[in-house]
């Protein structure tokens, strides 16, 4: 059991895998995430979420330890439903993104294994994204945030995929070659992937076909 | 270790015979490599080859590779993932290495260690064959391998390796590694894929299959093991060892074979 | 003690009323008026500051304060609770802010604020706050004005009053109130009102007053920015206003 927890600590955060991007397009935003629940090497699932709707116009992906993931995912809905009982509005992306930084420093000493990705429109429909790391680090971005396992491929291949002012479909495009591109070069990441465009009248969602291995 | 003291050149005045002699040590002597000189350079390593050593030399790799045989000769399935830690470093690896015409060997473990020493077989196996006039068994040549890494037990090589060919006895399957195990077999998986494999092929084999199905049944393996086991995928290789040698049957992407499997009917469980 | 008296001592009387409330209430009746209005730009508020005598340094007596940049308050009633609450109205906002790294809206402070004088009408050992407070911001809603009464119960406002003079000074506001009124009009209004119920010499020492609107400011990455602020007038911008009235 100690081994276990001694293991969570050292890479709580490569025990499950997962990989997750945000990109920010004209008028629209889009987040996308694969789909594996595994252990270590194996994997067990592939219809795994990792990508939470906080409101019409804000979402939030989650890649780390799947137990904290769906935890974390239930905690920061409760706070978005309150926030909307208690101030008759939805919360902004912007003001989200400080939430979850505040909830994840919360628990400064006995962190969840989570990365967060935020991406939303403002009040004024403005493209917002930004990272987190699991004790609540904003890193605000232009252009383009990733998390997970396939953090690193992503960072490469986005730099080089990313362009400024993408339309929703061009967006959507991508952001789904970014992805896939990235998690076929990570062991942990892949079987699937799906990809919510966030566009003012409207949220596309869409699951991708790729190879299951 | 072969004894050669015979050989003592000091003790030969025919030089023809010396040079020959000279050549046949080269030729037949376990090939060796600097090796830390101490008492005891298996203790010396622990802490490179150690499993809960910090600065382990980690160079095994997830794999699955299967071989079996049956009626028609030997089947060997791999798949041609190689990681690096999570990184998937290529999925274009060969994982059967051709031997000679007659013998295949699978490679699980460090690369480098299964290429090297299964180049070093299959040198040896060509001066058998041309020493005696006749081809080696599968028997001796797995014999040959086993030898060779044990010399070396200890210190850290990685190798879980299938010799599989034909010889005078008919189809030869035998399971080689590290530790310096030798076992012959009808049905084998080594990798970390290996498990899933097994749970296939054990519930689909038949010894009376045609070929067409033992092909199906190789591929279908390695495919459900790259499924569940991240270490595993790429391409699944499937060769065929027959009487008159070797054979490439299929190099199939597992993309392919996920999205042709996913369309079939199921089969039914009994 | 807290054990011996650790019951409301707001309880209900054998007709349904929470008496303690109603005493709260005459307690800000005493109190000094103060005004609040409402304008299209921006809102006002305004109060007396009498001096109970001339040896008081009156510069250093502050009844209209910050909870923000954006929120201020200013209250009728007893000043050493108002101190608390405005205490504690800072304190809700700070929270707010650390969670959101904004400043709460006028809404939420008011929420805020008028839960914690709820609790001390239930609470065992408190009594109510003796004060009433206007409670004026500027947000995403724009402007905006509210009442908050000792039981907890808070109203928004276009313009209003409340102390001593309150219902003579709503009467003037009803008349002179309209809704097309502008910040500068409104400031004339609510002094205006003021000098309705006052007694002797109005001077900048003697009124406070504090507006919201928005305000270009310089941000920290030196972009010019409008932004809602709350600010005090000082003396000798309260001494142009009154000279303009007279």
């Amino acid at each position: 059991m100690i081994t276990f927890f001694l293991v969570l600590l050292q890479s709580g955060n490569e025990y499950n895998g997962g990989a997750v991007v945000a990109m920010v397009g004209k008028d629209c935003v889009a987040i996308a995430s694969d789909k594996r629940f595994g252990l270590e090497l194996l994997t067990l699932a592939t219809d795994f979420e990792k990508i939470f709707k906080m409101n019409d116009k804000c979402y939030i992906g989650l890649a780390g330890l799947a137990t904290d993931v769906q935890t974390l995912s239930e905690e920061l809905k409760l706070k978005c439903d309150l926030y909307k009982l208690r101030e008759e509005r939805e919360i902004t992306p912007k003001k989200f993104a400080h939430l979850v930084s505040s909830t994840l420093y919360d628990h400064r000493w006995g962190p969840y294994f989570c990365e967060p990705c935020i991406a939303g429109l403002d009040e004024n429909n403005k493209p917002f994204i930004c990272s987190t790391d699991l004790i609540g680090c904003i890193n605000f971005a232009k252009d383009f945030v990733v998390c997970g396992t396939t953090a690193r491929e992503l960072y490469g291949i986005c730099e080089s995929f990313w362009e400024p002012d993408l339309g929703p479909e061009e967006l959507f495009e991508v952001i789904s070659q970014s992805l896939l591109n990235a998690f076929d070069r990570d062991s942990k990441s892949g079987w699937g992937a799906v990809v919510h465009i966030i566009t003012p009248e409207k949220i596309i969602t869409r699951h991708l076909k790729t190879r299951q291995d | 270790m072969i004894n050669l003291d015979f050989l003592n050149p000091a003790e030969n005045n025919n030089v023809l015979e010396q040079e020959e002699a000279n050549e046949y040590m080269e030729n037949l002597s376990v090939p060796t490599f600097e090796i830390p000189l101490v008492h005891n350079p298996v203790e010396f390593l622990k802490h490179q080859t150690h499993a809960a050593e910090q600065c382990r030399l980690s160079i095994v790799h997830g794999t699955t590779t299967l071989a079996f045989k049956f009626k028609h000769g030997v089947i060997v399935c791999v798949d041609s993932r190689a990681t690096s830690g999570t990184y998937i470093a290529s999925q274009t690896v060969k994982k059967v290495i051709e031997i000679n015409p007659y013998l295949l060997g699978t490679m699980a473990g460090g690369a480098a260690d299964c290429s090297y020493w299964e180049r070093e077989l299959g040198r040896r196996c060509r001066l058998y064959e041309l020493r005696n006039k006749e081809r080696i068994s599968v028997a001796a040549a797995s014999k040959l391998l086993c030898n060779m890494v044990y010399a070396y037990k200890g210190m850290g090589l990685s190798m879980g390796t299938m010799v599989c060919g034909w010889d005078k006895k008919g189809p030869g399957l035998y399971y080689v590694d590290n530790d310096g195990t030798r076992l012959e077999g009808d049905l084998f998986s080594v990798g970390s894929g290996s498990t899933f494999a097994y749970g296939i092929l054990d519930s689909g084999f038949k010894y009376d299959m045609t070929p067409e199905e033992a092909y199906d049944l190789g591929r279908r393996a390695i495919y459900h093991a790259t499924f569940r086991d991240s270490a595993s995928g790429g391409i699944v290789s499937c060769y065929h060892v027959k009487q008159d040698g070797w054979t490439l049957i299929s190099r199939t992407n597992v993309k392919e074979l996920h999205y042709k499997y996913q369309d079939e009917p199921k089969a039914p469980l009994v | 003690m807290s054990d011996r008296y650790s019951f409301s001592l707001t309880t209900f009387s054998p007709s349904g009323k929470l008496v303690q409330i109603e005493y709260a209430l005459n307690a800000v009746k005493q109190g000094v008026t103060s005004i609040g209005i409402k304008a299209t730009n921006g809102v006002v508020i305004a109060t007396e500051k009498k001096s109970p005598s001339t040896l008081v340094d009156e510069t250093t007596v502050e009844k209209i304060s910050l909870i923000t940049n954006d929120i201020g308050i200013v209250y009728s009633g007893m000043g050493p609770d108002a101190r608390v609450l405005v205490g504690k109205a800072r304190k809700a906002a700070q929270k707010y802010k650390r969670i959101y790294n904004e400043n709460p809206p006028v809404n939420m402070l008011v929420k805020d604020v008028a839960l914690i004088m709820q609790e001390y009408t239930q609470s065992g050992g408190v009594r109510p706050f003796g004060v009433s407070l206007l409670i004026a911001g500027y947000d995403s809603n724009g402007p905006s004005l509210y009442q908050v009464d000792p039981s907890g119960s808070y109203w928004p406002w276009k313009a209003t009053a409340i102390g001593k003079n309150m219902i003579s000074a709503k009467t003037f506001l009803e008349k002179r109130y309209t809704e097309s009124l502008e910040l500068e009009d409104a400031v004339h209004t609510a002094i205006l009102t003021l000098k309705e119920g006052y007694e002797g010499q109005m001077t900048e020492n003697t009124v406070e007053i504090g507006i919201c609107q928005m305000e270009e400011i310089v941000d920290t990455r030196g972009n010019t920015v409008t932004v809602p602020r709350f600010n005090k007038l000082t003396p000798s911008e309260v001494k142009d206003y009154l000279a303009n009235i007279a």
